[in-house]
């Protein structure tokens, strides 16, 4: 399907990575306009008419968390949240590891906004090369004048640190990132204070997604109200979707939000492979819970798909057709919340720990009828009653799953095996 | 003020409480594992869930700070279901083994669970397998899996403490708290965390498997092996002292302790105790021995007065044992002689005396050569703690022969030369109110010179001394002139506060003082003197070992010498044990009911846990028997409250010293190694088979790296030290902390005995080094 992209622009130009190569397709040209044409108050109001929202998961608007930080002189820092770690996403995979230079240059612009001199991007430790990638463009964009001292005779100065995370998921909550990135342990901190107020090493901070900071250089260049004519009135402008599962054509897709969910899968991502069957969908990556097929046609907005009963999250729509176990799928993503919690919070840690072996029993057709009661119960006791979200995130494909799918359930419990004879794999070594 | 509504009673709290506090202020019990008010909150353990109406979810009542008008329930269907599923979570990878738990009985998972939890568990699954009875030191074991990762411990250690050798390893449901890279736990406050511990998860070595809780007698007891007095629990089974714990004390401390104190208390039980009577060198009856002492009394009594014999009280006695000698030795005996075993010349007369809340309150501390880490521990700690408070600045300064400066706690310390530290606080004094009569009265014979010493960091000195409004100086009294200076500076700071804070022993001094004894080093001084000059016949030491602590050993040799009839009492047979006639075992704290008073001059009560061991006896038992023998009536007066009606539990006000002493500029030594002493918990030569390596670590000298290296010697080495009075040899390690020039000794350390010589320069000499594996 033939598109103008915009965050994915430049996707099929070989070496778009090297600093003359995206220049010469009008790369750093936003910069320019934004340290030319506007003062940062007028950055950040750019940004809040345009309506960006947070594209990490959570949706908060952009300009409005900008606008919080405190006016109190303190040193102010952006960091970057590169610690792309929900299971189906991979969007912020394709932006640094092939495009980085418009992160950087929207980071720049970004930090021009909220006078900020020094930025942190934290990479995801698995994702080498994305950090080879960016810690390269980022030396390039200091030999071309981009960074360091006085950017563009602009007086705006600015130095970017690339990171790069120990392979810790919790280190995507915003809270947890900076601890890891102040060389702590990666566990979430108490907010209040929120980190505008006291972020990394306690100063003013924001923290952003990737995505995010990639849309502002097209926002600067074309402005808001081109933003703005994308989407809804309250999830206006574009939306990068990571498909996955067996569609004929998986992979990620810019969308104007808004798009229906069906136009995704079926034009977008060639609808399924021959001969499969739709059982349900994770719009928004691991932490979501799932959609039914008659959901298919719910537009990709955070309101309309929260009113559908889940959320957009990071955009990682995971297709699952019907030779999927629901009970293996539920095991699998909840025993990855259990690998990946901190330890921190009681229900989440003991929580996931015991959900996951239910589950395996369960699967494993070792399972009983009070088992779907105890998964049902654990999992209220851990709703709302964590530290973090991720506790959250565990329940919440589980639950669904469990709503929608409870003779799949049981039947694994009446026919003591799984009825489409999946294996719970690897569980000598888990 | 904000007003909010806890269970349907009304409460007006500062803004910024947490709701739990706020909730305790009326007594609702809010449970919680991982909040502890000296850390702040975490909101890790998610036990303390309650409902906020309002609010869509359970909020947690330790992170939650109240609002205007907020209404709050701490029960409930839904928050009952709140905590029986964390209770639940808990104990899913608990291994119940309360049974063999020591903590078994006293355990908040044990109580939380009986009164919030569920009455069965559904888990069914296997439990994950963690460490039981690991190391984190030689006296702190860990059982990671009982461990409800609260991390109190790990905070403690690392905020708290500054010492963080605590961490958490791993993540998820098999995150463990450990040692930083298995390297055992050194600090001497890491025996907190066993206190700090909710579940079974830290426990004290020395008590593993010793006792259950209700085959102990755990008593409410104060710390006496410095003089800051910790509040403890000391627990007794079977006639033995087992364990120590800290005991918090609402408002006034958090019932931290230094593991010198809450792993020392087997001294009372070292082999080297004494638990028979002797009599000329041999152990002898107690009935015989108490008869002979009884009737050399009698004939001195009789054929010279009561004045010819002397009382020193020392050692770890409760102030009413000393009031009992008191009265006995006042109207039986019938002598004034009557003095306190000091190892420091120094004093703080009561008016000048402060506490640990003025140490609270202060904008400034000034510490006059005492390093508290070392002398007095738990002090070092409310120091740290009063520097954190960032909403009220503090200054912290010191004036000391060596650099008081600490990764913990940073000190801004004028470095002088070993006996002038009076001098140098007079030179900042002469600076901040030169005009002040008393100032002037002080300075009269030409102090205030502070020659050597930089004139900014004086200046800086004479600043605090004049801007402080709160000002609190800690002290060790090595320099006894420092006592006039503080006098003058109190008069001199009038509208001003100005309060001392000593840090020497004995630990109870200010308790002797109080019983009738005199504290002041000169009245000692005296009375050994006269002794010497064979105007005492009889000399008794109460608990006290003068030849171990008097800082003039010849001093005490001649006087040992010289009287016919000497006399002792007390845990330990003292030094010089060939000089004594007679030694009666005493009772240990632990062992008897009584008060002790701190370096605040307070007055805490200690209830005894055991008996005393073999023939040892309290204070009363010998004195009744030997009024017996002289025929005298006394009864022991059961009922003497060393309490004073207006002053509660601090001994009464007096007011500020009026006679300012006038002071004089030192003679300060040319170049050369200073001898420098100082009191130090680790190294007071109470002995301690738990803490013995520690304590060997401890006893030995200190030098600079700079002399070492010009002495030959790498880190441990064995030294010749000369001076006039005679010839030592010490054990010496480097000590990073230490300015040139200087070799520090701990005071009351038999294997080293500094009061051989006297403080100033010393000639140095290696006489090996010792390799250190």
């Amino acid at each position: 399907m033939s598109q103008t992209y915009y965050l994915l622009r430049h996707r099929e130009v070989p070496e778009i990575g090297q600093i003359a190569v995206y220049r010469a397709h009008g790369g750093y040209e936003a910069l320019r306009k934004a340290l030319s044409q506007y003062q940062p108050e007028e950055l950040v109001d750019l940004v809040k008419r345009s309506g960006l929202r947070g594209r990490g998961g959570a949706g908060f608007p952009t300009g409005v968390k900008w606008g919080f930080l405190p006016k109190d002189g303190r040193p102010r820092y952006l960091v970057v949240n590169s610690d792309e770690a929900e299971p189906g996403t991979f969007k912020d995979r394709e932006l640094i590891e092939h495009n980085p230079h418009q992160l950087i240059e929207g980071m720049i612009i970004s930090s021009y906004a909220i006078r900020a001199n020094e930025a942190y991007i934290y990479c995801r430790g698995e994702f080498l090369k994305g950090y080879e990638e960016l810690s390269r463009a980022v030396q390039e964009a200091y030999q071309a004048g981009f960074l360091g001292e006085n950017i563009l005779d602009s007086g705006f100065s600015l130095d970017i640190f690339v990171y790069r995370g120990a392979g810790a998921y919790i280190c995507g909550e915003e809270s947890a990132l900076l601890e890891s990135l102040e060389g702590r342990r990666g566990n979430p901190r108490l907010k209040p204070p929120f980190p505008a107020v006291a972020g990394l090493y306690g100063m003013p901070t924001i923290v952003n997604n990737v995505e995010t900071i990639a849309n502002v250089p097209p926002i600067v260049t074309y402005g808001a109200e081109w933003y703005t004519s994308m989407g809804t009135e309250k999830s206006p402008g574009l939306k990068i979707m990571s498909v996955s599962g067996p569609v004929n054509r998986p992979g990620n897709y810019e969308i104007p939000l808004a798009t229906p969910l069906r136009q995704l899968i079926e034009d977008y991502a060639g609808g399924l492979k021959e001969g499969r069957r739709l059982k349900c969908i994770i719009p928004g990556g691991s932490s979501v819970p799932l959609l039914t097929p008659d959901k298919l046609d719910t537009p990709l907005d955070y309101e309309s798909i929260l009113q559908a009963g889940s959320m957009l999250g990071s955009g990682g729509c995971i297709v699952l057709d019907e030779s999927v176990c629901i009970v293996k799928a539920s095991h699998r993503l909840v025993k990855f919340y259990r690998e990946e919690s901190c330890g921190k919070c009681t229900p989440c840690r003991e929580g996931t720990y015991w959900m996951a072996d239910v589950l395996e029993r369960l699967e494993m057709g070792l399972g009983t009828q009070d088992d779907l009661a105890i998964l049902t119960d654990v999992a209220d006791n851990i709703n709302g009653k964590c530290f973090c979200p991720l506790g959250d995130a565990s329940i919440g494909f589980l639950v669904s799953a469990i709503n929608h799918f409870r003779d799949e359930f049981e039947a694994h419990v009446r026919e003591g095996r799984c009825p489409l004879g999946a294996k719970v794999y690897d569980t000598a070594n888990y | 003020m904000i007003r909010l509504t806890i269970d349907g009673q009304e409460i007006e709290v500062r803004e910024g409480t947490m709701i739990a506090d706020a909730a305790a202020r009326l007594g609702i019990d809010i449970p919680v594992y991982c909040y502890h008010e000296a850390l702040g909150p975490l909101g890790a353990c998610r036990m303390c869930l309650v409902q906020v109406e309002k609010m869509p979810k359970l909020a947690t009542a330790c992170t939650t700070a109240v609002a205007e008008g907020m209404v709050v329930h701490t029960t409930g269907p839904q928050v009952d279901k709140g905590r029986k599923g964390v209770l639940e979570f808990l104990l899913i990878n608990h291994p119940l083994d309360c049974p063999v738990c020591d903590k078994g009985g006293e355990c908040f998972l044990q109580d939380y669970t009986f009164r919030y939890g569920p009455p069965q568990g559904r888990f069914q699954e296997p439990k994950i397998q963690k460490v039981k009875d690991g190391p984190i030191s030689d006296l702190i074991l860990i059982d990671q899996e009982r461990c409800v990762l609260c991390q109190r411990c790990v905070r403690f250690m690392d905020e708290y403490v500054g010492e963080p050798e605590l961490l958490l390893e791993g993540r998820g449901v098999e995150t463990v708290v450990t040692t930083v890279e298995g390297r055992p736990a050194q600090s001497q406050f890491a025996g907190n965390v066993i206190d700090l511990c909710p579940v079974g998860a830290l426990l004290a070595a020395p008590y593993h498997h010793k006792a259950r809780p209700w085959n102990i007698e755990r008593e409410e007891s104060v710390c006496t092996l410095c003089p800051v007095g910790c509040t403890t629990l000391t627990t007794g089974r079977d006639g033995r002292i087992v364990r120590v714990e800290g005991r918090p004390v609402v408002d006034r401390n958090w019932g931290w302790l230094c593991d010198r104190g809450r792993f020392g208390f087997d001294f009372a039980t070292h082999p080297s105790r004494l638990v028979n009577s002797r009599l000329h060198g041999r152990e002898e009856a107690a009935a015989r021995t108490t008869r002979e002492i009884g009737q050399w009394l009698r004939e001195v009594v009789a054929q010279e007065g009561g004045e010819a014999i002397a009382v020193v009280m020392g050692g770890l006695h409760t102030t009413e044992e000393a009031h009992q000698v008191y009265r006995f030795a006042t109207e039986v005996l019938g002598t004034r002689r009557l003095v306190v075993s000091r190892d420091v010349p120094g004093y703080v007369p009561r008016g000048l005396n402060g506490t640990f809340e003025d140490l609270s309150a202060a904008d400034a501390v000034i510490l006059v050569g005492t390093d508290p880490y070392e002398s007095a521990p738990v002090l070092h700690l409310r120091l740290r703690e009063r520097l954190k408070n960032r909403r009220a600045p503090l200054t912290l300064m010191g004036v000391a022969p060596r650099n008081l400066s600490r990764s913990t706690l940073p000190v801004e310390t004028l470095v002088t030369h070993v006996g002038q530290e009076a001098d140098v606080l007079a030179a900042a004094l002469k600076e901040a109110a030169g005009d002040h009569p008393a100032v002037a009265a002080l300075l009269s014979q030409g102090a205030g010179i502070a020659r050597g010493i930089d004139p900014t960091q004086v200046s800086q000195l004479s600043r605090v001394l004049r801007e402080a409004e709160r000002l609190v100086v800690v002290w060790d009294g090595v320099e006894p002139d420092v006592e006039h200076v503080l006098a003058a500076l109190a008069q001199a700071r009038q509208g001003q506060t100005t309060r001392v804070l000593p840090t020497f022993g004995p630990s109870n001094w200010r308790g002797f003082e109080r019983a009738g004894f005199d504290a002041r080093f000169d009245a000692l001084t005296r009375v050994l003197e006269d002794a010497r000059d064979g105007k005492i016949r009889m000399l008794i030491l109460w608990g006290a070992d003068l030849l171990k602590d008097y800082p003039d050993r010849r001093l005490v040799e001649q006087a040992y010498e010289r009287v016919e009839w000497l006399l002792a009492e007390g845990v330990f047979v003292p030094e010089g044990a060939e000089h004594f006639d007679a030694v009666v075992p005493g009772a240990a704290p632990g062992e008897v009911y009584g008060t002790y008073v701190n370096m605040e001059a307070r007055l805490q009560i200690a209830s005894p846990s055991v008996n005393p061991p073999g023939q040892a006896r309290p204070t009363k038992s010998y004195l009744t028997a030997w009024a017996h023998a002289l025929g005298k009536p006394f009864v022991v007066d059961e009922e003497w409250d060393p309490y004073d009606d207006a002053s509660g539990d601090l001994l009464p006000e007096e007011p500020l010293p009026q006679d300012i002493e006038a002071i004089r500029a030192p003679d300060l030594p040319e170049g050369g190694v200073e001898l420098l002493v100082s009191a130090q918990v680790w190294a007071n030569g109470i002995p301690s088979q738990i803490l013995e390596a520690r304590l060997e670590a401890a006893q030995i000298a200190r030098i600079s790296p700079l002399d070492a290296d010009a002495l030959g010697i790498r880190e441990v080495g064995v030294i010749r030290v000369e001076s006039a009075e005679g010839v030592l040899e010490l054990p010496v390690r480097v000590d990073e902390h230490l300015t040139p020039g200087r070799l520090l000794v701990p005071l009351g350390v038999g294997a080293l005995p500094v009061n051989r010589l006297r403080p100033g320069v010393v000639k140095v000499q290696r006489l090996e080094e010792v390799q250190t594996p």
